[in-house]
């Protein structure tokens, strides 16, 4: 950071990865889109009634096909990512301590690591329990 | 001493979420932030609710049951239309943000909230 | 004979270690003078403890920006017509997001330390201004004629902006917008300072900056530039051709 124009600030700017982290949020929103349009084309226009993945049975079917789980696991990554980085930037916005945001950004992807790590392994509990 | 009243201060927040004295780009702000937190906290309980899958038969098939509840009905239609506001909202910040239509944003919110209105709309009389 | 509209002027209080009030002043106004005209006429014949800034009166000097029932306005340029209707109340308030330092008039200390900050600059060569129809190639000469900047540093988007009001640590609109005007090519030093966390990357789209803005910077736009700068910068850095 240049000398001269960071001692005239009153608060200093906290620098930080923050290009790409713009970028990746930026990035999942359409991907996201995509998405949630196979996502909801999926879960109501597939399976055994015209209404879509009614019943357990349905569900479990559905995921036989590889394929299936492995979008419901990137969509999962996806919307995961978005949505943390989107609640990271609201709390960014209430002026958190350094501190408060470092216990902020480990909480999150904490939080992240494991919704993505329960979806894994829902996603695979569900497709064995075809066999 | 009041001098510090006016100040920016994150006991403001409220103020994200009641655009007083503001014009339209303030409601888009207030919308998106606030159908931002509602769908977080969908995505959550759906992940949640979901493990009911993983329990075997009869335990998911029960839980389908509570859904057709009203109340439930409702909360169903709330996110589907919190959706397409946060996601029509979100592609007008991604084209501003890549500087496409930056002088026409007012313009392009409008278009995108009739559209997403439509849309729902549409999704309203194909889901009840 | 010039229209006379009868108004009541009410005016945002505040003096030090006391609570803040409205005061109502019952006026006769002609609707096409301006809101500063009305509070200047409080000040002269009602009450000559209020508090407020003005300078130049022709929107150059950013000196009166208040908000005229609730909305962000620079006074000496917004008839009083505009604003309300004859028998109607008009209210003026100080901006939000800086401190009150008597009345109308606010602290604009910090604000002017982070435009100086980002070196903004009063005056550039009209070479480097955005004007319209611009030729599409610059005479040499040229670049010693010189243009005042569009921004008057009048704070107005620094008040209406949602996320100014909970975080005074966010750099803010003008300033933003005033890098942007230099361009990160042109001071690669600036790149530190927008690229953070309260820098370009706090925005939120809302665009409250260029809707309130009277003199035709159009923040909204310049910040989501400043945006794509950055990344070019990077990007450029990442593969090692900065």
């Amino acid at each position: 950071m240049s000398q001269s124009t960071s001692s005239t600030y009153v608060t200093a700017p906290r620098p930080d990865e923050t290009t790409w982290i713009w970028l990746v949020k930026i990035v999942t929103g359409p991907l996201l889109i995509v998405l949630l349009i196979v996502h909801l084309i999926a879960n109501h226009y597939v399976g055994s009634q015209p209404s879509g993945l009614m019943t357990y049975e349905d569900v479990i079917h559905y995921f036989q096909n590889p394929i299936i789980p492995a979008i419901e696991i990137l969509f999962l990554a996806t919307v995961v990512t978005h949505s943390l980085i989107g609640l990271r930037g609201i709390i960014l916005d209430l002026n958190p301590s350094r501190t408060v945001l470092t216990v902020v950004n480990w909480f999150l992807s904490l939080l992240g690591v494991f919704s993505v790590a329960y979806g894994i392994w829902l996603a695979l509990s569900i497709a064995s329990q075809g066999r | 001493m009041d001098q510090t009243r006016n100040q920016p201060s994150a006991r403001k927040f409220l103020s994200w979420f009641i655009p007083v004295g503001r014009q339209v780009g303030g409601w888009a702000f207030a919308l998106s932030r606030v159908t931002a937190i509602g769908l977080t906290f969908y995505l959550f309980l759906h992940l949640y609710v979901l493990r009911l899958l993983a329990l075997g038969p009869g335990h998911y098939d029960e839980f389908l049951k509570l859904t057709e509840n009203p109340i439930i009905k409702l909360g169903e239609w709330a996110v589907v239309a919190a959706v397409f506001l946060h996601g029509f909202n979100g592609i007008r910040i991604v084209l501003t943000s890549f500087g496409v239509g930056v002088t026409r944003q007012k313009q392009l919110f409008y278009g995108f909230m009739i559209a997403a209105i439509l849309v729902i709309l549409i999704f309203t009389v194909r889901m009840y | 004979m010039v229209e006379t509209w009868k108004i009541t002027l009410r005016v945002y209080r505040q003096k030090e270690n006391q609570e803040s009030h409205f005061d109502d002043f019952q006026m006769d106004v002609n609707p096409d003078e301006y809101v500063l005209d009305a509070v200047e006429r409080a000040w002269a014949f009602h009450d000559r403890s209020i508090c407020f800034r003005h300078a130049c009166h022709h929107s150059t000097c950013g000196a009166c920006g208040m908000r005229v029932n609730g909305v962000e306005k620079l006074t000496c340029i917004t008839p009083i017509r505009e604003v309300t209707h004859n028998g109607a109340t008009l209210k003026v308030e100080p901006l939000r997001n800086f401190p009150v330092v008597s009345d109308l008039a606010v602290d604009m200390g910090p604000f002017y330390r982070k435009m100086e900050a980002v070196g903004a600059r009063a005056v550039l060569p009209v070479t480097e201004a955005e004007i319209e129809n611009p030729p599409s190639k610059w005479d040499p000469d040229d670049s010693q004629y010189i243009r005042l900047s569009d921004c008057l540093e009048c704070g107005l988007c620094m008040s209406a902006c949602p996320i100014m009001a909970t975080t005074p640590a966010y750099l803010g609109p003008a300033p933003l917008a005033a890098a942007q005007d230099q361009g990160l090519r042109r001071k690669p030093e600036l790149l530190s300072i927008v690229d953070c966390e309260d820098g370009v990357w706090r925005c939120h789209s809302a665009f409250e900056c260029t809707a309130v803005c009277p003199s035709f910077v159009d923040p909204g736009r310049r910040i989501m530039n400043l945006r794509t700068q950055v990344v070019d910068m990077k990007l450029r850095k990442l593969f090692g051709k900065a």
